[in-house]
């Protein structure tokens, strides 16, 4: 799963949020619940102990201790409610305490006096041996002409506890059943409204500088997505306009380099034919006819890279063996590296079907033996070999010439870039061939890298996606390796 | 030989005028589209020379109605535009040959020669130039009853030159017969290629058939040519 997808992020921001919030909510009720009904459990005790008190207490004087006594036994019957109940005089001798209630959770005889306050009234948790805990509210009981005493009355806290321990049990488990309610639903929903982003993605990638009249499909929802395509499709009307403003200026700029140079041509081709012309301007006029030949032919080069950059049509391309391709190249120009004494070798394994414009193809080929030819000294070696490897054609060109620098050799595809001036002006060249030779594998989706070792030799290789040859029958696949065998000169 | 020039750049019909009439041709020439199509339309030319981009109507649309009319008089395309696609086009429409702008004025004789005087094509099996012998059907090659050895790409250059003997060929030519497109820029490769079949057809021989005619081309022929 991507984790930087808008839809990851989206139901992770989403799910986190409400878990917060949800878990602030259930905290806040959970202590709020608990605090309510132990204050509610204190309150009771606290208006129990100050009815004893006012009832009974404030009498004693006339009724006597042993009177109060029954009164509480039989008003309050302690040891049936569960209930605590102590009255102690002040200097802390009991007058009553309540019996062990009757279910044995506790004894009251182990619960320790209060340490006396001089508060009126008190109350305080007392955690007992058998894990329960009693909640006892007390006062100061102070009436003129009778003496003091201390009331307590307790009662259990566990009712409370085990309430509060099945809410916590309720909201720890619905928590996140909650919750991943909530992601689930989330993650649909949110799925559902990005898939028109899906299917604007998917036509957008299809859409290349070879069909940029078409457009993204609009679903007519009024939202934000059916801005985007529209906005989306404004652009790519504006690459359109932009691709064929480019393709008409280099139409213009074509016409319009090419007329001069061919008045140029012929006014100069007229006054060399003029025999009334003295032999040094002669000279001259040579050399300015070869300048103008020299640049017709950079003109040439450019705007076949600007066809080919503008996105040539596609129409041309065919399935074809690129193995057979270079292998006959290499014959046609066999006899330029022979001619310079050096030997060229042709190595094709086995057909390597590709598809795309065959004479670009070849026209890579062509240059980068040209060049390899150019740059070789004689008694070196060319070579050429084709092979198909991991789903890719592979056609390389290695020779044993005198090498690029390192520096260089990022740049030699590069246009007008030369390696060397010197040598470049004398093999006569525009610095083109390699750019084209980029051009062309770049609009054939092909790649194509150079390494070299000064001294010692470069090696040009183009990687082409290879085809799947269809049923080819084993016969023609053994004249085809024949071939090659005779292909190596 | 009268011949039809429609070409709006002024300056570019005035080099081609002053050339063909040096070499004795008549020759008539329009600066717009609609004037070169009336002309066509109502002289027997024996060539049009035709630029594509021209005002009022293009060199496409000329051609397309000098052969809807059925005529079958030869036309040479000049066009800037070097478009694959262009050149495909016009030859579905009946162009006869293809001239990318700049050329050599001696290119666009040597085609204007070589369209004038098409007559049929040299279909016999054996070629024959002086004691030169080519044998289409086997690809053998003799020279006084004796055998030569050609590669493949020499072969071919010799028998295109050998389809019409005495006529030249310019690089360019050769290279669009016997090479394709993807050689065009590598006019050397015609040298080399001519150097070696001289050494193999010529050098062992004291009459040479195969001459350079310097600054246009090469031509193929039994008499010394200059």
């Amino acid at each position: 799963m991507n984790l930087r997808s808008i839809k990851f992020r989206l139901v992770a921001w989403y799910a986190g949020l409400l878990t917060g919030i949800f878990l602030l909510l259930c905290a806040s009720l959970y202590l709020d619940l608990r605090l309510f009904l132990e204050n509610n459990l204190r309150e009771s005790q606290a208006r129990r102990a100050r009815q004893l008190a006012d009832a009974l207490l404030a009498h004693v004087n006339q009724t006597g201790e042993a009177y109060v006594v029954a009164q509480i036994k039989d008003w309050y019957a302690p040891e049936s409610n569960d209930r605590f109940i102590r009255v102690r005089r002040a200097d802390n001798t009991l007058v009553y305490i309540s019996a062990a209630p009757k279910d044995g959770l506790f004894d009251p005889a182990e619960i320790p006096l209060y340490p006396p306050d001089q508060s009126t009234e008190f109350s305080h948790k007392q955690k007992l041996s058998g894990g329960n805990t009693l909640l006892i509210a007390g006062l100061n009981f102070k009436s003129s002409g009778n003496p003091d005493y201390f009331v307590e009355v307790g009662a259990l806290l566990d009712p409370v506890d085990t309430m509060l321990n099945h809410l916590f049990l309720q909201l720890a488990l619905g928590l996140p059943l909650a919750v991943g309610i909530i992601t689930v639903g989330g993650y649909l929903l949110v799925q559902r409204a990005l898939q028109p982003v899906e299917q604007i993605t998917r036509a957008a990638e299809q859409i290349t500088q070879l069909n940029l009249s078409e457009r993204l499909p609009v679903r007519k929802s009024g939202d934000e997505l059916e801005r985007l395509s529209l906005s989306l499709n404004r652009m790519i009307g504006r690459l359109d306009d932009a691709l064929l403003n480019t393709k008409r200026f280099v139409a213009d700029a074509s016409h319009d380099l090419r007329t001069p140079l061919t008045i140029l041509r012929g006014e100069l081709e007229n006054m060399l034919e003029d025999t009334q012309t003295d032999e040094e301007l002669r000279a001259r006029l040579g050399g300015l006819l070869e300048e103008t030949i020299h640049l017709s032919k950079i003109v040439d080069q450019l705007f076949t890279l600007t066809q080919i950059d503008s996105g040539e049509s596609r129409t041309d391309w065919k399935r074809f063996d690129l193995a057979e391709l270079a292998r006959t190249t290499a014959e046609q120009m066999s006899l330029l590296a022979e001619d310079k004494n050096i030997s060229m070798s042709c190595e094709v394994a086995q057909p390597a079907c590709v598809v795309g414009d065959r004479s670009r193809i070849k026209q890579v080929i062509v240059n980068l033996l040209d060049n390899a030819i150019k740059y070789t000294p004689s008694q070196g070696s060319v070579q050429l070999r084709v092979q198909g490897v991991n789903g890719h054609a592979i056609l390389e060109v290695a020779d044993t010439g005198m090498g690029i620098p390192p520096e260089s050799l990022p740049h030699v595809f590069e246009r007008f870039y030369r390696v060397d001036k010197a040598r470049s002006a004398e093999a006569n060249s525009a610095g083109l061939g390699l750019a084209i030779v980029k051009a062309i594998c770049t609009s054939h989706n092909a790649e194509v890298e150079a390494y070299s070792s000064p001294g010692q030799g470069s090696r040009f290789v183009v990687r082409l996606p290879l085809q799947k040859s269809e049923s080819s029958s084993s016969t023609h696949d053994i004249q085809h390796v024949k071939k090659s065998i005779s292909a190596i000169y | 030989m009268r011949i039809l020039l429609v070409e709006d750049e002024k300056k570019v019909a005035d080099i081609i005028v002053r050339g063909l009439k040096a070499e004795r041709y008549a020759v008539d020439v329009c600066h717009d589209g609609q004037q070169g199509w009336e002309s066509a339309d109502a002289y027997d030319y024996d060539l049009i020379i035709l630029d594509l981009m021209l005002p009022s109507l293009s060199g496409t649309e000329i051609l397309d109605r000098v052969r809807r009319k059925n005529s079958q008089v030869p036309i040479l395309i000049l066009t800037a535009r070097d478009g694959m696609d262009d050149k495909v086009k016009n030859f579905e429409l009946g162009a006869d040959d293809y001239l990318t702008k700049p050329f050599a004025f001696a290119e666009l004789l040597l085609r204007v020669k070589a369209l004038l005087r098409r007559g049929p094509v040299n279909r016999s099996s054996v070629l024959r130039v002086g004691d030169l012998e080519i044998d289409r059907l086997s690809q053998k090659v003799k020279r006084a009853g004796k055998k030569i050895d050609l590669t493949g790409k020499e072969y071919s250059l010799l028998e295109y030159l050998a389809t019409h003997p005495g006529r030249v060929f310019s690089r360019t030519m050769i290279i669009e017969h016997v090479w394709d497109q993807s050689f065009q820029g590598l006019t050397n490769i015609v040298d080399v290629y001519v150097r070696h079949l001289r050494e193999k057809i010529d050098d062992p021989f004291p009459n040479k058939l195969l001459h350079t005619v310097r600054g246009v081309g090469y031509s193929l022929s039994d008499e010394a040519t200059a």
